[in-house]
């Protein structure tokens, strides 16, 4: 996928709504369910066996900068807007964008401990603007890092998610994956749903990375 | 391959003899005061005596599964917050200082919810005048293959080596929960403030520093032993491995727990007279069993056979640990007063 240069602010496209995005070109990814025989918990394993994983099927993304930041809008159905923990027995929505740290890390262990990952988390109990940046080295394993430059701003309207993350294209850090025009980069997006339990390492993921090209 | 129980040096273990439970719930007070009452705890209950036969909290826990089948993990579910029940908050203001106490009287102010952690308290079974209640302890069991630390994704979950306590880290906890579904004791909480899941930690701090859990030192009717399992000199050694009278609940659930019990003996029948049933029962065998498993009938039995022996005026050494009549032999030299402790600030 190609992240479009637009002389705008970031502020601006931090705006899911804001109808600079209808001229970005769209991707329709088709979403899996993440390998249930590859959790890390023999309960999860037993339990999730026989239940479907991933109830998230279709995600559209867009991706824009603008020399200074990089932004992601994602897009996907879901009718029931989870932002807590309910009753006690759903989870709050969530979605992250996913890049390896070095080669091809394996996607679906999101990671692992010779091929880390650097995931934007973003959780619909989180404070306004509010993502975590992680890193990941396997199913279970995942840290925030301290480095703390992306944000997300997420809006539910109608039975659909529209969420945008940003980062600065500049940050560095180890736990930051380095992007930047010069850098071919590749990228995976992964979204829980609350209502179907979906949290750690249950949820849908894109099937594969995907190339970023930068303008 | 079954899943294998962590490894330990020594293990704590408490004995709880229902026979002499008040049902004053100081266990739970002295639990929540110490450690559960910041925000996002006010509906947790680290330590509750419930009670049988009855729901328990979370509301009907027996039925919800969880733990281990032939060392294979049992599906469960994660209980819903109306099966603990809400904390309530009370009028108190208007009934007891706002000049209301004559036209209202003192009730939740969020609204009844129809359930609590004490719903059916003191509710008994059976039919006047052969009804029937008694009163079941519980916290977490510190299980020697904790259900709830095989659950967990992240490894938040652990058991220590030197005393077998299980305790969750919070630092590494995401709030997943899957301890609280695969726990089949149903110990756990969710604390939606701080998004982690608590439990009983086993009074760590002070067990480190010789003192006896909260629940255990504060307890009026002398009803809860500790001690290490492997300490011959200890009550709770010697009424779960010499004589064999205390025995784990729901031992079917494959968690090994570490709480024993003394199942509690019953006052006989009235048969249509008003007579007593000699030899009978009030509370049925069959519902101890599906407590206790069929074990429970031996230990009833020799319960039964050390009373005789004392009725007749020999002595019976089991008995006299059970009674208690000094109260530091019940708890494996963790006798230390909490009052010399430091607090922290
Ligand atoms: S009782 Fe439940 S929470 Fe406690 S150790 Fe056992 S499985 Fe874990
Ligand atoms: S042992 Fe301590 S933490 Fe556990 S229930 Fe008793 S008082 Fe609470
Ligand atoms: S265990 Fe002790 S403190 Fe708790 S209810 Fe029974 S008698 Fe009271």
């Amino acid at each position: 996928m190609r992240a479009v240069k637009l002389q705008l602010a970031t502020k601006t496209l931090l705006n899911s709504g804001a109808f600079q995005w209808k001229k970005v070109p769209a991707e329709e990814l088709r979403m899996a369910g993440a390998r249930v025989d590859l959790q890390p918990s023999r309960y999860v394993r037993t339990v999730w066996a026989g239940r479907p994983v991933g109830a998230v099927r279709n995600l559209k993304v867009q991706t824009a900068h603008n020399s200074r930041d990089i932004l992601f809008r994602l897009e996907w159905p879901d009718e029931s807007k989870d932002t807590d923990f309910g009753d006690g027995s759903v989870f709050p929505d969530a979605a992250s964008v996913i890049f390896p740290l070095k080669g091809d890390a394996p996607l679906e262990t999101m990671g692992s401990p010779r091929s880390p990952i650097n995931a934007w988390y973003w959780r619909a109990n989180f404070a306004t603007d509010e993502a975590r940046n992680r890193s990941c080295q396997g199913y279970g394993t995942e840290e925030d890092s301290p480095e703390r430059q992306v944000q997300a701003r997420a809006r539910w309207e109608d039975g659909r998610w529209y969420v945008v993350f940003a980062r600065p294209l500049s940050a560095n850090g180890k736990t930051n994956v380095k992007l930047s025009s010069a850098h071919p980069a590749k990228v995976a997006f992964a979204v829980w749903e609350g209502s179907s339990q979906e949290r750690g390492g249950l949820h849908s993921c894109s099937r594969q990375w995907l190339d970023l090209v930068i303008e | 391959m079954p899943v294998q129980p962590p490894p330990v040096k020594r293990q704590l273990a408490a004995v709880f003899d229902m026979n002499k439970c008040l049902g004053c719930q100081t266990c739970t007070i002295a639990c929540k005061t110490l450690w559960t009452d910041e925000e996002g705890m006010e509906y947790m209950w680290w330590n509750i005596v419930s009670t049988m036969p009855g729901e328990g909290t979370p509301r009907g826990w027996q039925k919800l599964s969880g733990g281990f089948q032939d060392g294979e993990p049992r599906p469960s579910r994660l209980p819903k917050l109306s099966e603990f029940g809400h904390a309530w908050e009370f009028n108190y203001e208007d009934v007891l200082y706002g000049g209301q106490g004559m036209n209202q009287h003192l009730q939740p102010k969020t609204g009844d919810d129809n359930w609590g952690p004490l719903w059916d308290e003191d509710q008994a079974s059976g039919a006047y005048p052969n009804s029937y209640f008694f009163y079941l302890q519980m916290i977490c069991m510190h299980c020697t293959n904790p259900a709830c630390l095989a659950a967990c994704p992240r490894q938040a979950i652990y058991k220590r080596v030197d005393d077998g306590i299980v305790l969750i880290d919070e630092e590494r906890c995401s709030g997943y929960r899957f301890c609280m579904e695969a726990c089949p004791y149903k110990r756990i909480y969710f604390n939606q403030a701080k998004k982690v899941s608590q439990k009983c930690i086993l009074c760590y701090p002070r067990i480190e520093q010789g003192v006896a859990p909260a629940c255990f030192r504060q307890c009026p009717g002398r009803v809860r032993f500790i001690g290490f399992l492997d300490d011959e000199e200890s009550a709770v050694h010697k009424l779960v491995k010499v004589w064999k009278v205390a025995i784990p609940l729901h031992p079917e659930f494959g968690t090994e727990p570490n709480m024993y019990y003394v199942p509690p003996l019953s006052p006989p029948l009235f048969d249509d007279n008003g007579d007593v049933i000699e030899g009978s029962e009030r509370i049925p065998r069959q519902y101890l069993e599906s407590l206790f498993g069929p074990d429970v009938n031996r230990v009833l039995d020799t319960l039964r056979t050390e009373m005789a022996k004392t009725r007749r005026g020999e002595k019976s050494e089991m008995l006299d640990t059970l009674i208690a009549y000094e109260w530091k032999s019940m708890f494996g030299g963790f006798t230390r007063d909490p009052g010399t402790l430091k607090r922290p600030v």
